[in-house]
């Protein structure tokens, strides 16, 4: 009982902070609905913990909360993959960028 | 400065000399106890010296223009690598060099040892040549651990890229201005050794090796990279040919 008020609670507050940042314009709209649907997914897990053994049941897997696990351990590696792709290409870019300007402070270095 | 003055002469096969313009390209991050000297020493051998401050935290940029080098700045540390096809990219496209000559800011190479290095290029024999210390010049003061991971350096690179050489990470190296072009460096930080040989084979470039002297002493030991980078090394090379 504990675990579900605690959980319920932290998918609040965790609503809450993503409103504020799409409130602050940090980010996009389409980032605060997929959170915000994330949040009450959580929330409502926690609630009625049971809904999720059907869906197990469905698919294949004993218990529900095993279900979540695999789905969660699924979805961190995918997100990690999509974080070290972002980072590399952005690494890259800025690498380019400051070739560009390092290029540039040369060319005032060559004789006229 | 007059930076035309410098050249070497291409010999054709039908007699006509043609000047070649030989540019250094050296990158430097925290050198300026070193980088003067070595500017100093190269432009005694090729027309012009581009140094990359690799966003360095003393004054290796105003000790190598002070020196006579022409000096890129880097506004954020992006590795040996990049600051490599930095100076190529400059020296191609605003000095119009016909061979690149890549030398390190450390002194531990000899500008010497350059003629050597773009003899075969000149004669139009090789398209990129690579130094080694193990073709009959020893280095000096080279740590026997360092020495054994060069030989498995060398069984590393015969097995994926498929190149024969006696010595795989020697940063001193010259490459003709096709070379150059061709060689277009994607591994920001130590790893551009082994990308160099990966993309000499790709390519299909002529490559020679010749001998150079490589003088280690214990400040530039120090600043070398850790023997453990060598694991690093293999990481990055496998996964840019495996998973590009």
């Amino acid at each position: 009982m504990l675990f579900q008020i605690a959980l319920v609670a932290f998918a609040i507050f965790a609503s809450f902070r993503t409103w504020k940042q799409y409130q602050a314009r940090h980010t996009s709209k389409y980032w605060f609905l997929v959170f915000g649907l994330f949040w009450t997914v959580v929330a409502a897990v926690a609630i009625t913990p049971q809904t999720t053994d059907i869906v197990a049941k469905y698919v294949g897997v004993g218990r529900g909360a095993d279900l979540l696990v695999y789905i969660g351990l699924v979805a961190l590696f995918y997100a990690m993959y999509r974080v070290i792709m972002k980072q590399q290409e952005q690494s890259d870019e800025l690498t380019e960028l400051v070739r560009r300007l390092a290029i540039e402070s040369g060319k005032e270095q060559l004789p006229k | 400065m007059d930076i035309g003055a410098s050249f070497s002469y291409h010999l054709l096969s039908t007699r006509i000399y043609l000047p070649m313009r030989i540019i250094a390209v050296i990158p430097a991050y925290n050198e300026e106890s070193r980088i003067g000297a070595a500017v100093r020493d190269i432009l005694g051998a090729v027309a012009q010296a581009v140094v990359v401050d690799d966003c360095s935290q003393d004054k290796t940029g105003a000790v190598a223009k002070e020196a006579g080098a022409i000096v890129l700045t880097h506004a954020v540390n992006r590795g040996q690598g990049a600051a490599l096809q930095t100076a190529t990219d400059f020296a191609l496209d605003h000095l119009a060099a016909d061979v690149i000559v890549h030398f390190d800011a450390d002194g531990q190479m000899q500008a010497s040892d350059v003629a050597t290095l773009v003899g075969p290029i000149l004669r139009g024999e090789a398209d990129i040549v690579l130094g080694s210390r193990f073709l009959g010049k020893e280095a000096e003061n080279m740590p026997v651990v360092r020495r054994l991971l060069l030989r498995c350096g060398v069984i590393f690179t015969l097995v994926l890229s498929g190149l024969r050489v006696t010595d795989s990470q020697n940063g001193f190296r010259a490459l003709s201005r096709h070379a150059a072009r061709d060689i277009r460096l994607t591994l920001d930080r130590m790893s551009h050794a082994s990308e160099i040989l990966d993309l000499i084979k790709v390519k299909g470039l002529r490559y020679q090796e010749q001998p150079v002297t490589i003088k280690y002493s214990l400040d530039t030991l120090h600043k070398s990279p850790s023997t453990w980078r060598a694991l690093g090394i293999a990481r990055d090379i496998l996964k840019k040919k495996f998973v590009p």
